[in-house]
């Protein structure tokens, strides 16, 4: 069973936010909210990287482990989704989510937070697919009409890769070993060792 | 200033304290999601199906990612 990944080729990505505006125009995603970002890491500088980041659909997701509702639930996918309907907007999965992917519409006055909205790797919501109800909630639903999410489907430099894990895993390898060279991943040799080969 | 570490003091905290864990006690016994997680709304299988489907539209984009490196 085919596991859906994003990958984000940091050599390629020259933070033009052509992701990050696909996403919010095709799910229709309201006010204050990103279901992705782009963060760039040494901006100005020599070195300067850039990232898109968005949900990582976790295998053992910190969020689910906190939902008090247990509103997340994943599907043969490797995809991580959510119930709006049951989601109570306590925001414990946001500060469970070392990606920051959960994010809260501004609704409200007195701090309330709403339902939570997240990256749904274009494949909506628990509602049938490919109706209204679930454009609503969640967006459209571009996995069940056969495609990819359209922030990496957008991608002008071919830098965010999403899909199979194992078709994408196997065209940055590729992309690697033509270099010459590895991502130079950040935090590799401070978790390894400083000899570590990247 | 000093602290006052009179016994009356003492009681007036520890009495709020011993009817908050009580109320706590009392309402995690009644309904609390979670003491019951299996209680909680399950996905269906329907939910949880693959959607993913190799179609020609999914194998363009692998083929345009890796045009330049994967063999053909």
């Amino acid at each position: 069973m085919a596991r859906m990944k994003f990958l984000c080729d940091a050599d390629r990505c020259i933070e033009c936010n052509a992701c990050v505006t696909a996403c919010k125009n095709e799910h229709d995603v309201p006010w204050g909210i990103n279901r992705r970002r782009v963060v760039t890491l040494n901006d100005g500088k020599p070195g300067e990287r850039s990232v898109s980041m968005a949900c990582m659909h976790c295998t053992d997701a910190p969020c689910a482990a906190v939902c008090p509702t247990s509103c997340f639930y994943n599907t043969a996918d490797g995809v991580v989704l959510h119930s709006k309907d049951l989601c109570i907007g306590c925001g414990y999965c946001f500060y469970a989510c070392p990606f920051g992917a959960p994010q809260y519409p501004r609704v409200g006055n007195f701090g309330t937070r709403g339902k939570m909205d997240k990256c749904t790797y274009c494949s909506g919501g628990p509602e049938a697919d490919l109706t209204t109800a679930e454009y609503v909630k969640y967006g459209s639903n571009r996995l069940a009409e056969g495609k990819l999410p359209l922030c990496a489907e957008l991608c002008s430099t071919k830098a965010l890769l999403a899909g199979d894990g194992e078709i994408i895993a196997r065209i940055y390898k590729e992309r690697v070993l033509t270099r010459g060279y590895g991502s130079g991943a950040w935090g590799w040799k401070t978790a390894y060792r400083e000899t570590v080969a990247l | 200033m000093t602290r006052k570490t009179d016994d009356k003091a003492l009681d007036r905290r520890g009495f709020f304290k011993a009817v908050g864990g009580a109320t706590t006690v009392a309402a995690a016994a009644v309904a609390s999601p979670l003491a019951a997680p299996e209680a909680a709304a399950q996905a269906s299988d329907d939910e949880r199906r693959a959607r993913y489907r190799e179609t020609d539209h999914v194998k363009a984009f692998y083929r345009t990612n890796g045009y330049e490196t994967l063999k053909k």
